[in-house]
């Protein structure tokens, strides 16, 4: 497996062959088909990186590896997306838009393929051997797995913060926020500015400010889970996965992480994973039910949509079986 | 509930309380076999160094102490047992293999790791190991009928391009480039370097997986990933192999002796014919050495014994500390 070389969806093979796609009949909202126009920043939306007035007097010159000026929200697109391990299928036919500047929360109870699927969205699933997918992921309109697209490229616009946090032991806390850019060999001309910005917009900046030399180790759970948002900004992505990123945490430090999240949410398209209803329904615009219906099926997208409908009203009976704890 | 009376023997005092173990009869018996196996290990060493001690002690006393560990004579008949050029010219057989060895180590290190296909992988790790237990009279036989013409070859080729390296600077022009420190350096380069891949492979596969995918999760091509967090996480791991495998290079008999000529000056310029080992001194002059000369190779003996301690000591703590703080 070449990380140069991008690997061209490879066709479902015949012998595992689905079923033809139905659309769900649960699916209220229409077509998969999705609109594949460059979306527009909604202009009322904060900006939290107002530059400083001695920045912003500077001409917009392309801040490499900093903040763009232009930065936009991203829309991601899951077309048929199916995933087999080692020939044996995780996921079918699973189709999702990622509306530009919303948190699309997945939810589903353990084994129904939500990580899965979120590490399809950056191509995570190429240091697997044996692992296969077909299907298309659109990234404004733009087929990542495409041959154009390299699967460095595809992970410094849609950025991922793991379950576990996993700061860079070797590395100070600035270092760390600036880790993206040496691994992914871009500069930045002013990594303070750089630094102090991203670890602003994870909140972490006042925790942290007087230690930034200190190693990433020193921080508790829940910082160096920001950290590790702070880092995924440093490259700034057009979109941020989340795989259950509060699960190792405490309570607090989970809520100041869901802060972030509505706040990071006006610039950056979050998709997250979590085991946590009430975490859904606190942080996510729009949600994903993924379901496993008998045991060694894989799993499927029951139902998504905006997540008070999902919780309130939603079309199918395991969904409100699920939402409201009644199994998962 | 300060004042609660204490249950029979137990107190309240706020002191730390001794606790006693009791362990079963076969954990009595097993700790008794390990702790026997141990200490044999143990006992092993030390005989070995008391014995070499002991033996040693008349011909470093006939010699003199500073003598034997600086001078580069060794003439029996007049009690003159100097080691001092062989230990030089030992340090340059184990520094040049470890200069070709250790390059080629780490890279095959970071191709079985990081690069191979993942089917490949175990089939490569079982050759390096393969390549490990190759004894190593055959690995000297090779180098002294295969070897020794195509590199002398490339020392030439050495002598007359990069003779701005003083090390590769020939003292005559005419010298002879057979029979080398860096014939047998290479030589040696090829059996250590399967030890340095073996232990370094296994201290860079010990990353944390989350590490790996949160460098690539950033956008870090594979080599970024390698350099921003492979190589710090196995850094003194990598380093304690490479002295394991010097440890090694230091010891190394059988193929030393096949293909150098033995001298006891301290040569420095690599490419030249002439050089020598303690181990390489022992095999060649054991057979037939009578008297005093028995105990003077008993001596070199016990240097390389202290030397290759030290270094492995080294080493071992080197990896040690990697395994904590990793």
């Amino acid at each position: 497996m070449s990380q140069t070389t991008p690997v061209p969806p490879p066709p479902p093979p015949v012998t595992h062959a689905p079923p033809p796609y139905v659309a769900p009949a649960v699916d209220p909202t229409g077509p998969v088909a999705p609109p594949v126009a460059r979306p527009v920043a909604d202009p009322t939306a904060p900006s939290l990186w107002a530059e400083p007035a001695s920045e912003a007097a500077e001409p917009s010159a392309p801040r490499v590896g900093g903040i763009r000026d232009d930065q936009l929200p991203g829309r991601l697109d899951v077309l048929h997306l199916s995933q087999w391990f080692n020939k044996r299928k995780v996921l079918e036919r699973c189709s999702l838009s990622m509306e530009p500047g919303e948190v699309t929360a997945l939810i589903g109870p353990s084994g129904c393929g939500k990580s899965t699927f979120l590490r399809a969205l950056n191509r995570m699933h190429e240091l697997v051997p044996g692992a296969e997918l077909s299907g298309q992921v659109l990234l404004n309109g733009v087929d990542i797995y495409g041959v154009d697209m390299s699967p460095t490229e595809v992970r410094l616009r849609i950025g991922m913060v793991f379950q576990k946090p996993n700061p860079f032991p070797a590395m100070s806390i600035a270092d760390n926020v600036l880790a993206g850019l040496g691994l992914s060999g871009s500069k930045t001309d002013d990594p303070e500015w750089l630094v102090e910005q991203c670890l602003r917009r994870a909140g972490l900046w006042t925790e942290v400010k007087d230690r930034l030399g200190e190693s990433g180790m020193s921080l508790s759970g829940g910082q160096q889970q920001r950290l590790c948002i702070a880092r995924s900004l440093a490259v700034h992505p057009d979109v941020l996965l989340m795989d259950e990123p509060c699960s190792a945490l405490d309570p607090i430090s989970t809520r100041v992480i869901e802060e972030t999240i509505r706040e990071l949410c006006h610039d950056i398209t979050i998709v997250i994973v979590t085991h946590n209803m009430q975490q859904a329904q606190r942080v996510s615009d729009q949600c994903a039910f993924f379901l496993v219906e008998t045991l060694g099926e894989p799993g499927r997208i029951v139902e998504h949509g905006p997540t008070e409908r999902m919780y309130s009203n939603p079309s199918d009976p395991r969904t409100l079986d699920y939402v409201n704890g009644r199994f998962g | 509930m300060p004042d609660a009376p204490a249950p029979d023997g137990a107190s309240f005092e706020d002191v730390p309380r001794p606790i006693v173990q009791s362990r079963t009869f076969g954990d009595r018996v097993f700790r008794g076999v390990s702790a026997g196996a141990a200490a044999t290990c143990l006992l092993i060493m030390i005989t070995t160094g008391v014995f070499l001690t002991w033996k040693a002690f008349p011909a470093i006393s006939a010699t003199g102490p500073v003598e034997f560990l600086t001078g580069d004579t060794w003439q029996p008949d007049d009690e003159a047992f100097g080691v001092g050029g062989l230990l030089v010219n030992t340090i340059m057989i184990a520094l040049t293999a470890l200069l070709i060895g250790v390059p080629i180590a780490l890279g095959l290190a970071l191709f079985i790791n990081e690069y191979s296909p993942a089917r490949m992988r175990p089939y490569l790790t079982g050759g390096v190991d393969l390549l490990a237990a190759i004894p190593s009279l055959i690995f000297g036989m090779w180098g002294l009928y295969a070897l020794s013409e195509p590199l002398s070859g490339v020392a030439e080729w050495l002598a007359s391009h990069l003779n701005a390296i003083p090390l590769f600077r020939l003292t005559e022009p005419d010298v002879s480039l057979t029979r080398s420190t860096f014939i047998a350096g290479f030589v040696v380069a090829i059996m250590i370097t399967p030890v340095i891949t073996s232990v370094s492979r296994d201290v860079m596969a010990q990353v944390p997986r989350v590490q790996c995918e949160g460098a690539l999760g950033l956008g870090g091509s594979r080599w970024g990933m390698i350099r921003d967090v492979v190589l710090p996480f196995g850094k003194s791991g990598i380093v304690g192999s490479i002295l394991l495998g010097f440890g090694r290079a230091l010891g190394e008999t059988i193929a030393v002796v096949l293909v150098i000529d033995l001298v006891f000056q301290p040569n420095l310029n690599i490419l030249e014919q002439g050089s020598g080992s303690i181990s390489a001194l022992i095999a060649t002059k054991f057979g037939e050495a009578q008297g005093l000369e028995i105990n003077g190779l008993i001596a070199a003996g016990l240097a390389l014994f202290i030397m290759t301690l030290i270094v492995n000591l080294i080493a071992r703590a080197i990896v040690n500390r990697s395994k904590l703080t990793g």
